[in-house]
């Protein structure tokens, strides 16, 4: 497979992915903010600021918008072109990729994909204001049902494993993020107003998490009615059944990886199959007390480092293929969240346009 | 004449209708189709012109316009009715073109080798020499089987009597063959009947014709060659065509920077390292294919791509060079070029020309600007040209200054009244619009034409621009036996 195909398909599934959990970023806060919304003011800007916080984002947001509010929030993670990262930059690298390899993907994935993106178009930010839920959810199953006609219409070999791959890279980065999102929540409500930390807001605030992972049914057939923190920790990070938790996802990447390279347990051939093992043979043998260790904020912001790590090595195997001249700093530049549009380049599009007789 | 078609107005007095003869009776080549239209009103016609939107907007057929917003993209719009062409009328046109063809290819084979044209003064010299198509480095460099133009869209004309003449041979990337392909798919959803009634000529196994012709120029013995095509990329307005050839061929579609050249050979970069490429269907102009030899800035080509070609590693098609046969001013020597090669006269005439860089025919041109069209030697796509009779005197004094600056760069031509033929578009009535025939030549052991070609049509009223950069739109192709 060309080396430019493998490197779209990849973005093409990372950016798709990466505007769901964006979405369920901003579900964690509008399910909050139902829940809670005769305890704490709608408008707490505590609540916004988080979601900036965890995107990394801070320093663009802040030259874009003079306060964190629901709306100049909302505004940069779901409208905003300047932000590669909101869901209508997202869905259009998403589309941008595909269309680059047109020719290598089923038309139905190629339908799904254009479908959203033209019904994004026409989205309005008081559409959204006015009912949240449902827009959100219109994304979540946009991107579900990309995954299953993907699944479904294109032949599982090196080409699918490459989506699989970028998908639960991706995801395992988000989840990381939007627990995350409850500790810069946690911290800021602690400077300002210190009583509320405890109790029920508290629960509240985690059954929050849960559900924009769609993890509220599946942990309670776990754990029952025992929603406490340490337990939902635990389901988020170390379940190996459930699809939204990060030790799921970084082992379907794993897998994915090594159908591709023919590497098996014990046995590596390259630095990203190397790289992916280590993690996923370190969340085997983890336990809650080790990540409370640590510390729960600095594991997962070094678990996100690593798993950056493995899309450069990603890069550098399959993508950068004779490239040596590319150096590391620049690829983790075009990498996550940090990043610009991913793999494609537009300084040759004035050169595109020569004429055709 | 049929419900439909009654409230049309063929104005035969002015032009060649394609339908209508100038007695008012529609020719027999379209008794079946006239009959078939008779049974719909105008709301069964729309219906089915919906049924075809879907189907290109599903597709996504469209094409990008320079000059608009970026990334703006349009579904090239599609005339229902098609055109016929008799079997016998096609029998002409074929012949022409392979007889054209045949001594376009000679002539580049002689311009890159011995020149012999030019030392027999049939064609100037500085014409050629000086062209800014002519690649001298690629003088005594014979590509697989001595052939230069694998594919051609030569554009077709009708004058005022009906006869097919040529308008312009394109040889280096001649586009618009994915259209064909598809106007066809569509008009057999909407209208499947009417394929029942006539037997029309299949242009579906185009994409065989090319991928054979492609494997058959490979320059060396490899059992199954590797084919791909070499697009410049997603903004450039062919990219569907690009991507669709590549898919119904089931080759590769690669960018520049999908090719690396390592020891005169030239590789796809892949997830498993490097694989040979024998044949580059290369949609990328010459000036852009290598930053080494040709645009050093160029970023869509690929890097000692001219040399492994040069040493024989490598077959592009078309190759490089063969712009300096297309060139406008070349145009007018065409039949000259059939008659010193192949002995023969034309079967396909030329539209008159005259060249700026002639004397007498500059200043025949400069005293007549408002009724030639003049035309830049080397633009292609409706771009850079003067339409004499549409065109304002500011207009026709700024084409002047750049005539005299630069006459090699010029020719000027009639204001030919290409034929018109009834169409049904944005419009709720049938009207008369101009039209052109493009059929795509393959050249490789043999040289094949698929029956049909794209006809493309001026859909707005009066324009006699065909090209969709500047709103033309196309129809559906038959060529008949009766």
């Amino acid at each position: 497979m060309l080396s430019r195909v493998a490197e779209s398909l990849f973005w093409m599934s990372r950016y798709f992915e990466r505007a769901e959990n964006t979405a369920r970023f901003l579900d964690v806060n509008f399910n909050l903010l139902l829940d809670l919304n005769k305890i704490t003011p709608i408008e707490n800007p505590n609540y916004w600021v988080a979601l900036i916080l965890v995107t990394s984002d801070k320093d663009r947001f802040n030259n874009l918008y003079s306060e964190y509010s629901a709306q100049s929030v909302t505004d940069y993670l779901v409208f905003n072109k300047n932000n590669p990262n909101s869901i209508i930059s997202s869905i259009g690298l998403a589309r941008e990729n595909a269309r680059s390899i047109i020719e290598s993907i089923s038309s139905e994935m190629w339908e799904q994909v254009n479908n959203l993106y033209h019904y994004l178009q026409n989205i309005t930010p008081q559409f959204v204001h006015n009912d949240p839920y449902s827009f959100y959810k219109e994304i979540k199953n946009a991107s579900h049902l990309f995954q299953g006609i993907t699944d479904n219409t294109f032949s599982h070999n090196e080409g699918w494993d490459f989506i699989q791959i970028a998908k639960y890279l991706e995801r395992s980065d988000n989840i990381a993020r939007l627990i995350d999102v409850k500790y810069h929540m946690l911290l800021s409500e602690a400077q300002s107003q210190p009583e509320i930390v405890e109790g029920s807001e508290d629960i509240i605030q985690w059954m929050a998490v849960l559900k924009s992972c769609s993890a509220l049914e599946a942990f309670r057939k776990v754990y029952l009615s025992k929603i406490d923190p340490d337990n939902i920790l635990q389901f988020l990070i170390l379940n190996r059944t459930f699809p939204r938790s990060i030790n799921f996802s970084v082992c379907a990447a794993e897998d994915a990886l090594w159908r591709i390279s023919g590497s098996s347990r014990h046995r590596y051939v390259n630095n990203a199959d190397r790289l992916i093992g280590k993690i996923e043979a370190e969340l085997s043998y983890t336990a809650m007390e080790d990540i409370y260790a640590k510390g729960l904020h600095t594991y997962l912001e070094d678990l996100e480092q690593r798993l950056v790590k493995v899309g450069e090595q990603v890069h550098l195997t399959y993508f950068a293929y004779h490239t040596p001249d590319i150096e590391s700093s620049d690829i983790a530049e075009a990498l996550p969240f940090t990043g610009v549009a991913g793999g494609r380049p537009n300084w040759s599009q004035a050169q595109q346009h020569q004429q055709q007789q | 004449m049929s419900r439909f078609f009654e409230r049309y107005e063929a104005d035969t007095s002015h032009f060649f209708d394609e339908v209508i003869a100038p007695d008012g009776i529609p020719r027999s080549h379209y008794d079946k189709l006239l009959h078939r239209f008779g049974k719909f009103s105008i709301d069964d016609v729309k219906a089915r012109r919906e049924v075809v939107n879907i189907f290109f907007r599903n597709q996504g057929i469209t094409f990008t316009v320079y000059g608009e917003e970026e990334g703006v993209e349009r579904i090239f719009p599609f005339d229902l009715i098609p055109r016929v062409v008799p079997a016998n009328e096609w029998h002409t046109i074929e012949k022409g073109l392979v007889q054209r063809i045949t001594a376009l290819n000679e002539f580049l084979y002689d311009i890159y080798h011995t020149q012999k044209i030019l030392k027999d003064k049939i064609i100037p010299p500085e014409l050629i020499l000086g062209s800014q198509h002519f690649r001298r480095e690629f003088v005594g460099v014979t590509p697989p089987l001595g052939v230069y133009i694998h594919v051609t869209g030569s554009d077709i004309i009708r004058d005022r009597e009906g006869n097919y003449l040529v308008l312009e041979d394109n040889l280096r990337t001649p586009s618009g063959v994915s259209y064909m392909l598809q106007n066809r798919q569509a008009m057999k959803r909407a209208f499947p009947v009417l394929f029942d009634k006539y037997k029309i000529r299949p242009i579906e196994n185009y994409p065989q014709e090319l991928l054979r012709t492609l494997q058959e120029i490979t320059p060396n013995s490899r059992r199954e060659p590797n084919v791909v095509v070499l697009t410049p990329g997603i903004y450039n307005s062919a990219y569907f065509e690009h991507s669709f050839l590549a898919r119904q061929m089931g080759v590769e579609l690669t960018e520049g920077k999908d090719l690396v050249v390592n020891d005169n050979k030239v590789y796809t970069r892949t997830t498993r390292g490097l694989e040979r490429v024998d044949v580059i269907y290369r949609r990328v102009d010459d000036a852009f294919l290598d930053p080494l030899v040709f645009r050093p800035d160029s970023k869509l080509g690929v890097a000692g791509l001219v040399n492994a070609y040069r040493k024989g590693n490598v077959t592009l098609a078309n190759a490089i060079g063969t712009g300096v046969a297309d060139d406008k001013v070349i145009y007018s020597f065409v039949p000259a070029i059939i008659k010193y090669y192949l002995g023969e006269d034309p079967i396909l005439q030329n539209v008159p020309t005259w060249l700026a860089s002639n004397p007498s025919d500059l200043k025949y041109i400069l005293e007549n600007l408002g009724s030639l069209v003049v035309k830049a030697a080397n633009e292609s796509g409706g771009y850079g040209m003067l339409i004499g009779p549409e065109s304002t005197i500011e207009q026709q004094e700024n084409f002047a200054e750049l005539i005299v600056a630069n006459p090699r760069n010029y020719i000027a031509q009639p204001t030919i009244s290409l034929s018109r033929h009834p169409s049904f578009y944005n419009d709720t009535d049938l009207y008369g619009c101009h039209i052109d025939l493009r059929p795509y030549v393959l050249y490789g052991k043999t040289v094949t034409i698929v029956p049909g070609g794209l006809t493309r049509v001026a859909l707005k009223r009066g324009s006699l621009v065909v090209n969709s950069s500047q709103g033309g739109g196309s129809k559906d192709t038959w060529v008949v036996d009766e």
